[in-house]
């Protein structure tokens, strides 16, 4: 369980997240909307404390979050990963490597420094690779990949952290409709399969609706809506998207209005 | 159509663009002609210093060609191949005269580039580790990039040889001074250089490796490293190359390499003997820079084909 309590962050003089208080119970899947500039990185990259609170707090399982420092901080952030909207891979690095580095928290200095893994990681990002059908590119410099396929390579490198919360950042804001929905695909059965808490900050209304157990609308900073896709009627959308409506609603068309795939697909199974 | 008249004034847009022009020609003009006055004076305050006239011009330049002459060698073609004589001794007049001491000086700029690659080595190391704390960018405490800044300036700023002086002095004459004194001026300039790189360098794997709970140490190894190694590698051959110059010049105050031959040959026989070191010299200088430049822009072309 996850819980904030008046967590908030302001940036010089602009108040980014204003003081936020509620729960995200494990292995929910969470969708937070709103129009650009409302605050879902802010909030969601103070969760992995990319961005240091300024205030308020977040527990895990009870543990205060907000005062880890050093080892203690890496190894939260080792147990949440997190999927970027630039994917922000090792470009010059190649695959199987970017997937190995969700590792690099369990290496020494030497080791990491060295860039030396085990057969054991490798066979496991490989798995992690092939269970997004990613494994063929391995060996491929990563900068040499198209978006949909680094953002797979992303996820793969989140799951081999094992992580117990998986952060999502607009994971599909610059991927085409079917990458847009194998992705989502991959973050719905990673939460349905393997338990995981998924937070996942979305541009999109109809995504939100499709893949999420509950919805978090924000704007300006505070959190408007909460509740499930059912109870977040047109009206309510239209309100925290204010003057980009159109264009959320619209987008939902093209991008995952395809519908998602039937959760029951036991394949390949990595995570433990 | 937007009207044209928004100025206030009765103007087309034409005229109006036209004295803004003039405008910002008259304010260029004042910058530039400052600008000369300032230069004037500061050319004629040097010239005055170095008391830089015609006259000294006229009397000292053939005083340059005169001593050319003197150490020329005087090669003779009949026996200009010509090998030891009874005596054991090579005729004056051949090249084995000339370069008597082939072997000596041979064996001495071979000590030049050792001793420049060995400070390149030493410099590369230190300038690494020191451009990570140094790019604002990547430093783990912004008190310790102001730090490094600081003492990589200190280290460019002071001449390599000035550095060769006083560790002559403190380590003794010969080659270890002279390592360190390069080493030290390499690692300012390659530091500077290496940090900007650094800066330039995109942070989204960086934060990429900051998710996974990867130490600052990976983040940089990782995130930065990957990108910039091309960089580093090209800057690190162009400093090689400053280097074995720079470690032909410190043997003047004796810390090793063919710098200190040279000074003697000038210094005490001012003869031929001058003209073969120094044709050695930049043989060797000429070769290593085509050579690095070579690999350097095949590292570029390398990098760009991607
Ligand atoms: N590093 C930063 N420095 C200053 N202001 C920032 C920074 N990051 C975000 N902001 C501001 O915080 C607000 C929320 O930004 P963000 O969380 O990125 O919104 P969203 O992800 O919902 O589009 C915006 O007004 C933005 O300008
Ligand atoms: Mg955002």
């Amino acid at each position: 369980m996850l819980e904030f309590k008046g967590l908030t962050k302001q940036f010089n003089s602009t108040v980014a997240v204003k003081p936020a208080t509620f729960t995200i119970p494990d292995g929910q899947m969470v969708g937070i909307i709103g129009r650009s500039g409302a605050g879902k990185s802010t909030l969601l990259r103070m969760i992995n404390r990319l961005n240091e609170p300024s205030g308020g707090q977040m527990l895990f399982q009870g543990r205060d979050i907000t005062a880890l420092k050093g080892r203690d901080l890496r190894q939260w952030r080792n147990e949440c990963a997190m999927v970027f909207q630039q994917f922000n891979l090792v470009g010059r690095l190649n695959v199987i490597t970017n997937v190995m580095s969700g590792r690099l928290f369990h290496h020494g200095f030497a080791s990491s420094m060295m860039g030396i893994f085990t057969a054991k990681e490798r066979a496991f990002a490989i798995r992690a690779l092939d269970r997004l059908g990613m494994a063929h590119v391995a060996l491929q410099q990563t900068d040499t990949l198209s978006g949909g396929q680094m953002q797979r390579v992303a996820i793969a490198r989140a799951l081999v952290q094992e992580p117990r919360i998986m952060l999502a950042d607009e994971p599909i804001a610059s991927l085409d409709p079917l990458n847009a929905k194998v992705v989502m695909d991959a973050l719905r059965a990673i939460n349905r399969q393997d338990g995981l808490t998924v937070i996942c900050n979305l541009h999109t209304l109809d995504t939100a609706r499709q893949y999420c157990d509950r919805i978090i609308g924000m704007q300006d900073g505070v959190i408007v809506f909460d509740g499930t896709p059912k109870e977040l009627t047109d009206r309510a959308a239209r309100e925290i998207y204010g003057a980009e409506a159109e264009e959320a609603f619209s987008e939902a068309m093209t991008s995952t209005a395809l519908h998602p795939q039937p959760v029951a697909q036991p394949e390949a199974r990595v995570v433990n | 159509m937007a009207s044209v008249t928004t100025n206030g004034q009765d103007r087309d847009p034409v005229s109006l663009f036209e004295i803004h022009r003039r405008q910002m020609i008259r304010d260029r003009m004042i910058v530039n002609v400052t600008l000369g006055v300032v230069f004037l004076g500061f050319l004629l305050w040097s010239l005055w210093i170095s008391r830089f006239t015609p006259d000294r011009l006229a009397t000292g330049l053939p005083r340059i060609f005169e001593y050319f002459g003197s150490v020329m060698p005087s090669l003779q073609w009949d026996v200009l191949f010509d090998g030891r004589n009874e005596a054991g001794r090579f005729p004056a007049g051949s090249i084995g005269y000339w370069y008597n001491d082939f072997w000596k000086y041979l064996r001495l700029i071979w000590e030049t580039i050792l001793m420049a690659l060995t400070a390149t080595i030493l410099a590369i190391g230190l300038a690494v580790a020191l451009s990570f704390i140094a790019a604002r960018n990547c430093t783990p405490f912004p008190w310790a990039g102001v730090l490094a800044r600081r003492f990589l300036e200190f280290c460019r700023g002071v001449p390599e040889i000035l550095f060769a002086l006083v560790l002559v002095f403190a380590v003794g004459i010969g080659p270890l001074a002279g390592v360190l004194a390069i080493t030290i001026h390499a690692t300012g300039a390659l530091g500077k250089l290496f940090s900007e790189v650094n800066e330039n360098a995109s942070m989204r794997p960086v934060d990429g490796i900051k998710a996974v709970g990867g130490s600052w140490f990976e983040q940089m190894r990782y995130g930065i490293l990957t990108q910039v190694l091309p960089n580093f590698t090209s800057y690190a051959l162009w400093r090689f190359e400053i280097n074995v110059r720079a470690s032909a010049v410190v043997g003047f105050v004796g810390a090793g390499g063919i710098g200190a031959e040279l000074s003697h040959t000038i210094s005490f026989y001012s003869d031929d003997r001058v003209t073969a070191v120094l044709l050695l010299v930049v043989l060797t200088v000429t070769i290593i820079d085509l050579v690095s430049e070579r690999a350097r822009h095949s590292l570029i072309g390398k990098e760009s084909l991607r």
